[in-house]
């Protein structure tokens, strides 16, 4: 192809062509929302759910949906990524984060008042982490297919978004299915799904999504 | 005849229902745009193959632009990444070869809102000026290090800083 002139590439490409249907990111939602829903089926039915979903406590509700939202921000940014543009921006994803940091740095201080309920609460057979990782690979690989498709002009930022979408969305699943209403342990555990899936994607993923 | 955006978008809708004919006319207009887009910001030799792999980007992600949106917008991100990837591509030191003429800009200045100098602008001077010397202009690691008054070490440094910042800012205006 080096040697080829730019004409007879023109004329390659130009036979080469055949009709494509543009991507909308509407169809990349419903990919990922079948992907989540997909995996939360899955796995609460091999682990169980919680028995009183519908009236969660107030706390284990409120991190419930604090982590949701952290993973819709981040699926919307990832999705984005895949169509490129000069002058597109996909800083969104970082404020759902940052606001979620709530959750960690309360636990910090409920730990710092009562170390030993705490440390309590960190007791766990890593079950909460093992199902949050497992949840997250069905909005991760959805997001994953996405982007291996579509154009992302950064994949090491992309690898971290889709690391940061599959975890958070991953938490939402344990977070029906985990019992445990305590704020310590679910900093600890759900968001250490969050953190462990966020850095194995920025490891991973960025060599397969160049292009 | 002048490349504008609102022919470019409508063969570009064309192209993504397989309209070859219009879509031969966009990889022509293109070829143009994106030589002028290249040109002082690679090695002259350098900007045929860069436009031919552009256009090769181009072809291979054409699903991913949304008729909804700008045409030039899109094709300037994959123009930027496939840039910064020939910079991040290329040896230092590499020799002018022959028949490096710089090539004409022409007088239609690409729209500056996309344009690489723009870029090249988001970056810390000592990193955009090394990585215009050495990775541009083709200058020595040595040469670059006595016009810019950096030591030798600090200009790779600020070379390979620079192009994975700029890696991170392709879609940034």
């Amino acid at each position: 192809m080096k040697n080829a002139s730019i004409d007879e590439l023109i004329e390659g490409l130009a036979d080469d062509l055949g009709p494509v249907r543009p991507r909308r990111i509407a169809r990349g939602w419903l990919l990922v929302g079948a992907g989540w829903l997909a995996a939360a089926v899955l796995l609460l039915r091999a682990f169980g759910m919680r028995h009183d979903v519908a009236a969660m406590p107030e706390m284990s509700m409120l991190c419930f949906w604090l982590i949701a939202a952290v993973a819709v921000a981040a699926i919307g940014s990832a999705l984005r990524m895949g169509l490129p543009g000069v002058g597109r921006d996909y800083s969104g994803w970082r404020w759902a984060g940052l606001a979620a940091l709530a959750l960690p740095v309360a636990a910090l201080f409920v730990a710092m008042g009562d170390g030993r309920a705490a440390a309590q609460a960190m007791h766990d057979d890593g079950r909460c982490l093992f199902v949050g990782l497992l949840a997250g690979l069905g909005v991760g690989g959805a997001l994953f297919a996405w982007l291996r498709a579509g154009a992302p002009t950064s994949p090491t930022r992309a690898g971290w978004v889709i690391g940061l979408a599959a975890g958070a969305s991953g938490a939402t699943v344990t977070a029906l299915h985990c019992p445990v209403d305590n704020i310590v342990h679910i900093a600890l555990w759900h968001g250490g799904a969050v953190l462990i899936a966020t850095l194995a994607g920025r490891l991973a993923l960025p060599r397969w999504l160049r292009w | 005849m002048s490349i504008d955006e609102p022919s470019l978008a409508r063969l570009m809708a064309a192209a993504q229902r397989g309209d070859r004919a219009a879509y031969r006319a966009l990889l022509a207009d293109c070829r143009r745009w994106l030589t002028r887009y290249f040109a002082r910001r690679i090695a002259p030799h350098a900007v045929d193959d860069l436009v031919q792999e552009t256009l090769v980007s181009l072809h291979r992600k054409r699903a991913t632009w949304d008729s909804g949106r700008a045409f030039l917008p899109w094709l300037a991100a994959i123009a930027r990444y496939r840039w910064i990837d020939m910079l991040r591509r290329q040896k230092d030191e590499a020799e002018l070869g022959e028949g490096d003429a710089a090539v004409a800009a022409g007088d239609e200045a690409v729209n500056a809102r996309l344009s690489l100098e723009r870029l090249l602008g988001l970056l810390p001077a000592g990193q955009a000026q090394a990585i215009t010397l050495v990775k541009i202009e083709g200058a020595s690691i040595a040469e670059a290090s006595r016009i810019t008054g950096q030591s030798e070490s600090l200009v790779k440094v600020n070379i390979h800083r620079g192009l994975r910042k700029l890696a991170g800012l392709v879609e940034s205006e």
